[in-house]
């Protein structure tokens, strides 16, 4: 996509260098000016929290700016091994985490995921389904009454956002709030056992399966489309 | 991205057959400055936005091509995503934003001197689209007519 983009700047008078992720698109895309790094997707500057790496990343893309001639690809040389990103799928389904489990869940994680907030001068990725906290436990029994089938949705919900959207900030929402909470419980866990500990442990990740499987039933393609993203 | 031959089959399937709009030749505009005397932007396919923003949506119809602007002063807090996507770590994300849209590195970019100026506003667009045409002929121009506005140099982009 950015290869695609960066192709339209050129077009439009504008010089673009661009971060690659799958070296075989570039090479298709053909952007002016590109360098492929092996990283994981959603690690397109190697690493969060090293500012060193993504400086090194930087500068080997900004050199690219003074090719005389292209299109360029290059190789950026570090490489290391990806941490795997575990889906729902991968992970045995729990049938012993009950329900009622994943409203008591989110409040006893509150407080963690309150530590992580003020740890991160009030850094969250939570905000997107603007159903205040204080109303995540109607939150939790909407998605499981969707989750069984039930015709349900929330007043809160904005009327320009469709029930599925909805849903899926709502997921996302969720999936933030339990991830800064458990990265603020135990500092300096690998992503492995994170997502291991999500879908394979957690209440709610056992809920937001049933709740895709649901979408990805539907004969209704908006809802289709974003079964994908709520777990797979 | 992990190199293809390191991904599952069904993933590295995906990536191979994912549409492309597959080009003989590229366009090039060459650099008319240094480095050091050039206004830079960030543009990012990686779904964020201003908390408050529209989010982006994941749309049937090959996926969401509009834009949002995220000015270059914007703290990481008033940053959040909506990436239609789980493909992708979001633990990395969550951590710094800088791994996606480098807004710190950036300006430490321009206070070291290594380029002129960090332009006014950066964009951001969703990825993983399957139908990128409203990107090419409508958003994308868009943009790239605010960037010049916005006296830009040169653009760098980040994908998810």
């Amino acid at each position: 996509m950015v290869c695609v983009l960066a192709n339209v700047f050129e077009e439009a008078g504008l010089c673009t260098v661009t971060i690659a992720m799958v070296r075989e698109h570039a090479e298709r895309v053909k952007p002016a000016r590109a360098l492929f790094v092996p990283f994981p997707f959603g690690l397109a500057l190697g690493k969060p929290n090293d500012a060193a790496l993504q400086h090194r990343i930087m500068a080997a893309a900004l050199d690219l700016l003074q090719k005389p001639i292209g299109p360029v690809l290059e190789d950026f040389p570090e490489d290391e091994a990806p941490p795997t990103l575990l889906q729902a799928s991968a992970l045995p389904k729990r049938d012993d985490v009950k329900e009622t489990d994943a409203a008591d869940e989110l409040t006893a994680l509150r407080a963690y995921y309150e530590r992580w907030v003020k740890d991160h001068r009030g850094r969250t990725a939570v905000g997107l389904c603007g159903i205040p906290q204080r109303r995540w436990r109607g939150l939790i029994r909407f998605l499981q009454a969707y989750a069984r089938g039930e015709e349900a949705d929330m007043k809160e919900r904005p009327s320009d956002v469709s029930l599925e959207q909805f849903i899926r900030y709502g997921a996302d929402d969720l999936k933030a709030f339990y991830y800064e909470a458990r990265m603020a419980q135990r500092p300096s866990t690998p992503s492995e056992e994170l997502h291991t500990w999500f879908w394979g442990e957690t209440a709610v990740g056992q809920l937001l399966p049933e709740v895709g499987r649901r979408m990805a039933a539907s004969e209704d393609p908006a809802a289709k489309a974003v079964a994908f993203g709520i777990a797979r | 991205m992990p190199r293809l031959e390191r991904l599952s089959e069904v993933n590295r399937q995906t990536l191979t057959s994912f549409p492309c709009l597959e080009r003989d030749t590229a366009p090039w505009q060459p650099m008319q400055q240094d480095l050091a005397q050039s206004r830079l932007a960030l543009v990012t396919s990686a779904g964020l936005h201003l908390r408050g923003d529209r989010p982006f949506i994941s749309n049937p119809k090959g996926g969401d091509t509009s834009y949002r602007v995220i000015p270059a002063t914007a703290k990481a807090a008033e940053i959040t995503q909506s990436h239609a996507s789980i493909g992708f770590d979001r633990t990395a994300i969550y951590q710094d934003i800088n791994v996606s849209l480098p807004i710190d590195r950036m300006q430490e970019l321009a206070a070291r001197g290594v380029i002129g100026s960090v332009a006014p506003n950066f964009y951001s667009f969703m990825g993983a689209l399957r139908n990128p045409r409203g990107i090419v002929e409508e958003t994308g121009p868009e943009v790239a007519r605010r960037l010049k506005h916005e006296g830009v140099d040169a653009v760098f982009l980040t994908p998810t």
